[in-house]
Order: C-alpha cells, then structure tokens, then sequence
C-alpha cells in the first residue's frame, strides 16, 4: 500500500467517522446544497449518492479529440465532489480512458474506484485486478464487482484474498437489466459482500421485491445501473419537451428530468449510489445537481412512479 | 426474464455513434493520401474484370484486404471493440485467399457474357463499392473526412469484393472468397443499425441482394446454366 493511499484511505475513514456522528440515524436527506452522501453499511464511510458508470460512453481508444473531452467529463465529476467511478474490463479502452483523465487531473481524495473482474477466472483474479489497476494508473481499488456473477466462486474466493492483503477495499457482485435475480440474490443471502450492482429505475423496479430489502437487512451497498434506461428514458422525456409538473419542483426539488429520474433512485432507502453514464459536461452537471437535498420523500416517490406510469 | 431475450442489439455496441465516425475519419485521416491509390487500383481491377482477367483482377483486389486489415481494424478498431483483432486477421486471411485463388485459377468463372443477373448486380456492386460508397457519408451530412473508401475502410472492401467475386467465381471458391466479405459486411451493418447511422439499412440491403445473387448464382451453375460450365 503506498503512503498516497494510506492517506487517502485515512481521510476517507476520518470522513465516516465525522458523517456517522453528524448524521441522524436514516443518515442521509439533510437539506443541503452539497452532494447528500450515504455511509456504506460495511464501514460507514460516505459515498455521493451520484456517480458515473463508462460503459459505451467512455470507450474512445486513443482518439485525442475524444481522450481530452472525456476527461472533461471527470473533471466536472470531481468538481461536484464526485466519488464512485464505474468501469469493466469488457468496456473497451474504458479503463484507459479513466486512467488518462486521472493521470491529467490527479486522484483527489473523493474518488472512489470501481472495476470488475469478469470470466473466464481460470485462476486470473489477481491478474486482471492487477491490469485494471495498470491501466487506471492506481494501486489499488476501492471496489472490485465481479461482473455479471462469471465465476462468481472462483472470483469471490481470490477476491477475499486480496482485500484481506489490503489490496482492495470492498467486494461487490453486478447483475443488469433484471437478468439471474434469483441467483444475485443467493449470493447475496449467503455470501460476504459488501456491494450488490443491479439494475433500478423509474421503469424497472423489479429489485424493490427482494433485493433491496435483502441488501438493508445484510448491510449490502446499493449500485443502480442504469438509472436511464441507457438513456431512452432522459432522452425520451426531454424530446417530448414537457417540464417536470410544478408539485415535483415544490415537493421533491426536481428541476430537471435528470433531477426526477436520479432523485427517484437515490432517495429509495436501500440504494446507495446511481451510476448514469455520460459523454456531456452540460449531462455530467445536471447529473450530478440530482444528487443535491432535497430528496423525495416515500409518498412523493410513489406520485413520481405514477407520473411516469402515464405518460 | 430469460438471459437472451432481454439483450437489444445496442446493449452488444461498446461505443458510440460519435466515436464510431471519429473512427472513420481517424483512419481517413492516417492513410490520406492513400485512398487515391486504392481507387485507381479497384478501378483497375474492374477494368480486368471488364476485360475479363479475372485472375489478375482477384489478384489486384489483395492488397486491399492487407491494407483495410491492418489499418482500419487491427491499428483502430482494436481499440474499441474486442471482435475487430479477429476480424483484422480474417481480412489478411481473405488477401490470402484472393491471392491464391488468383495465382492458381482455381474456380475462376470463364464464361464471356455479363448479361446475367448475378453478373449485373456484381459489376454494380463493384462500382458502387469503389465508387459511390465514398460518398454516403457526406451526401447524408458528415465530413469528407468521414467518407468511407476501398481498401481502407471495411464496409467498401467488403461490397466490392462480393461484386467482383459474383463476375469473376463460380461454385466453391465463388462461398469461399464470399464467407469473410460477407459477415463482415453484416456484423458492420448490424453495428451501424445499433448506432442509429443512416447508411445501415442501404448496407444491409445490398448484402441481401448480394447474397440472392450470389444464391441464384450457384444454383444456375449447378444446373448448368449461365456460368460458362
Ligand atoms: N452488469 C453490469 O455491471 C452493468 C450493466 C449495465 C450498466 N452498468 C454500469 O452502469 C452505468 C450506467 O448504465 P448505462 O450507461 O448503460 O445507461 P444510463 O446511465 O442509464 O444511460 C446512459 C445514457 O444516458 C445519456 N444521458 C446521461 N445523462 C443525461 C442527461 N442529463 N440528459 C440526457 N441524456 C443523458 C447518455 O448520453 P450522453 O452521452 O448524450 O449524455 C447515455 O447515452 C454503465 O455506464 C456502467 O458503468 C453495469
């Protein structure tokens, strides 16, 4: 472990111990301007409720032109304050990309890096972590999902080798668009893990049956991907060139159809994090404006779905 | 939900529409002066064809397949999408196939008329690869820089190519130099629908007039009709 991240790692646990003190007990929904954080169950550290998934989005090669604008992009994130970068190695030069931006612009301490290792294992764990953390330019992660359950044994095992070394900090598992439900949530039932990825959003809303009651009662971090739909559902509402109704402005602080969508997500209990991915600055500060209080409460919540249900 | 059914051709792209045409003008861009050579070359080869030297003209068209392998899928594509190592070495592969069924002779089609339709659809084909491709992506609104051309780009090497084999092969070697141009050309089409580019659907539609073809092709020939057998 280097001193750098000795260091961050300090002033990352130095953070949780001032939010869990500062914080009452639901911990979040403080009327604030600043980006609302929630203590992951595992540690209590604060993660910003709004972070930025790369899938698509940052896949440029070594395109210069597109290298210099994605880094825009992080640097925006981090300006907001932002935390959880999310990225796989099934991404294309995703994982490059994030490491030129970071090598541009520096680690500050909010970062939170999240990678994946994906199948087949075959006794490569370590290595993959290994490349990641190459090409990202750091030394090690904060979280490391296994994508999509590839392997998940195998992967889990070398996993808890690596963060009992101090090598990575959290373990995670990822699933999408609603797809092996039934076994994400006997891994999550059965396994220590500290983070649980899956799809939740306006529109798919599976995950509220078992998953995210099961994430609170074993203190399993929260992901949604996502959060748009891949991008009809922002895309669709702002083409239809309607505002957000006026009771959602007044009761839930949504200005924007970003706001409505993110907020939705981040203000169910048991999420911790939305992850929308994004290639615009101009996207990137709307995003990451979502994530300021207020939050919708569980009534207005409901009103949000139906709104959405009827259009 | 069952695994499959849930997956949408989009979900399968790992980039975008922009940097899928940054692509195309990144590799204009690096081989500038170079699709100037390669135009004269395809035009050449239509000309042996015309001439009917269609082993000299399968011969010609190799070096094409070299140079949109190297350059547009193993020094760019590599970058983006995982599939394109592969498909970068199926394109050397298909010069080597080219190459050597233009040194041996083998399959060549030896009949002196074009006045059949797999002929028809090949020669327009070749002229359409060679010649009009390049000129999709600026009449539909982007730069010249992202025009597509012969032997750079994969799609225009691809449509070519089947045109010239419709003129120039017969039977086995007609589906052995066609199997490569082929699923390239609809693995593009196919990433070219996902990411919503307006030339998809015009792609696709020439590989299956191409693949009817190239169908009515073997069948004549193996009735014996129309292939010089
Ligand atoms: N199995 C897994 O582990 C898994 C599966 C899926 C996703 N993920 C993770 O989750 C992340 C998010 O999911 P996703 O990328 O599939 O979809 P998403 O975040 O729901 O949607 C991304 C799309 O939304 C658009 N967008 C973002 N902000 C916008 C705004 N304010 N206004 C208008 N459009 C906006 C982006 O286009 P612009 O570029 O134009 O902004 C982009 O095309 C991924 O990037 C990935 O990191 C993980």
């Amino acid at each position: 472990m280097t001193h750098q991240y000795n260091r961050r790692h300090a002033l990352k646990l130095l953070a949780a111990g001032l939010t869990a003190l500062a914080l009452p007990k639901a911990a979040v929904l403080a009327a604030s301007t600043a980006t609302v954080k929630k203590p992951i169950p595992a540690s209590g550290e604060p993660l910003p409720v709004i972070g930025l998934g790369t899938w698509r989005t940052f896949n440029v090669g070594s395109d210069p032109q597109l290298l210099a604008e994605r880094a825009r992009v992080v640097d925006a994130f981090f300006q907001h304050g932002g935390g959880l970068i999310d990225s796989s190695p099934m991404y294309g030069s995703a994982p490059d990309v994030i490491g030129y931006a970071l090598k541009r612009l520096g680690k500050p301490d909010t970062l939170f890096s999240a990678e994946k290792v994906w199948s087949p294992a075959g006794g490569t764990t370590r290595e993959q972590v290994g490349e990641l953390a190459r090409r990202w330019g750091v030394e090690t992660f904060d979280l490391v999902q296994i994508h999509n359950l590839t392997d998940w044994r195998e992967h889990l095992a070398a996993l808890r080798e690596l963060k009992a070394a101090g090598k990575i900090r959290y373990i995670g598992i990822t699933t999408s668009h609603g797809r092996r439900h039934a076994e994400f949530e006997q891994v999550m039932a059965s396994e220590e893990i500290d983070f649980a990825q899956l799809t939740y959003n306006i529109t798919h809303r599976e995950a509220e049956r078992r998953l995210l009651p099961l994430a609170r009662e074993r203190g399993i971090a929260v992901i949604a991907n996502r959060p748009y739909d891949g991008g009809n559902l922002i895309k669709g509402l702002k083409r239809r060139g309607k505002q957000v109704p006026q009771w959602a402005v007044e009761e839930c602080g949504c200005k924007t159809w970003a706001d409505f969508l993110l907020k939705f997500i981040v203000s169910h209990p048991a999420v911790h994090c939305a992850i929308p991915a994004t290639t615009r600055v101009e996207h990137l500060n709307e995003n990451m404006r979502a994530g300021h209080s207020p939050m919708p409460s569980a009534v207005c919540r409901e009103r949000m779905a139906r709104t959405i249900e009827t259009l | 939900m069952s695994d499959w059914s849930s997956y949408r051709l989009q979900d399968l792209i790992p980039f975008t529409q922009e940097v899928y045409l940054r692509l195309l003008q990144r590799v204009s861009e690096d081989t500038w002066p170079l699709q100037i050579a390669l135009l004269v070359l395809g035009l050449a080869a239509f000309a042996l064809a015309l001439a009917h030297r269609n082993r000299l003209a399968l011969i010609f068209l190799a070096p094409a397949w070299i140079c949109s392998g190297l350059v547009f899928h193993l020094q760019h594509y590599a970058e983006l999408n995982w599939a394109a190592p592969y498909l970068g070495l199926a394109f050397l592969a298909q010069g080597v196939i080219l190459s050597l069924l233009g040194l041996t002779g083998v399959g060549i089609d030896r009949q002196k008329s074009f006045g059949n339709l797999p002929a028809l659809i090949g020669l327009s084909s070749v002229l359409i690869g060679v010649v009009a491709y390049p000129l999709i992506a600026p009449l539909a609104g982007f730069s010249w820089m992202q025009a597509e051309s012969f032997g750079v780009h994969a799609d225009p090497t691809a449509l070519t190519t089947l045109g010239f084999c419709l003129v120039v092969l017969r039977r086995t070697a007609l589906w052995l130099a066609s199997i490569i141009p082929l699923s390239g050309a609809l693995l593009s089409g196919l990433t070219l629908l996902a990411l919503a580019l307006p030339w998809a659907s015009a792609l696709l539609g020439m590989l299956g007039v191409i693949l009817t073809a190239l169908v009515w092709k073997t069948v004549a020939s193996a009735r014996g009709v129309s292939d010089g057998s």
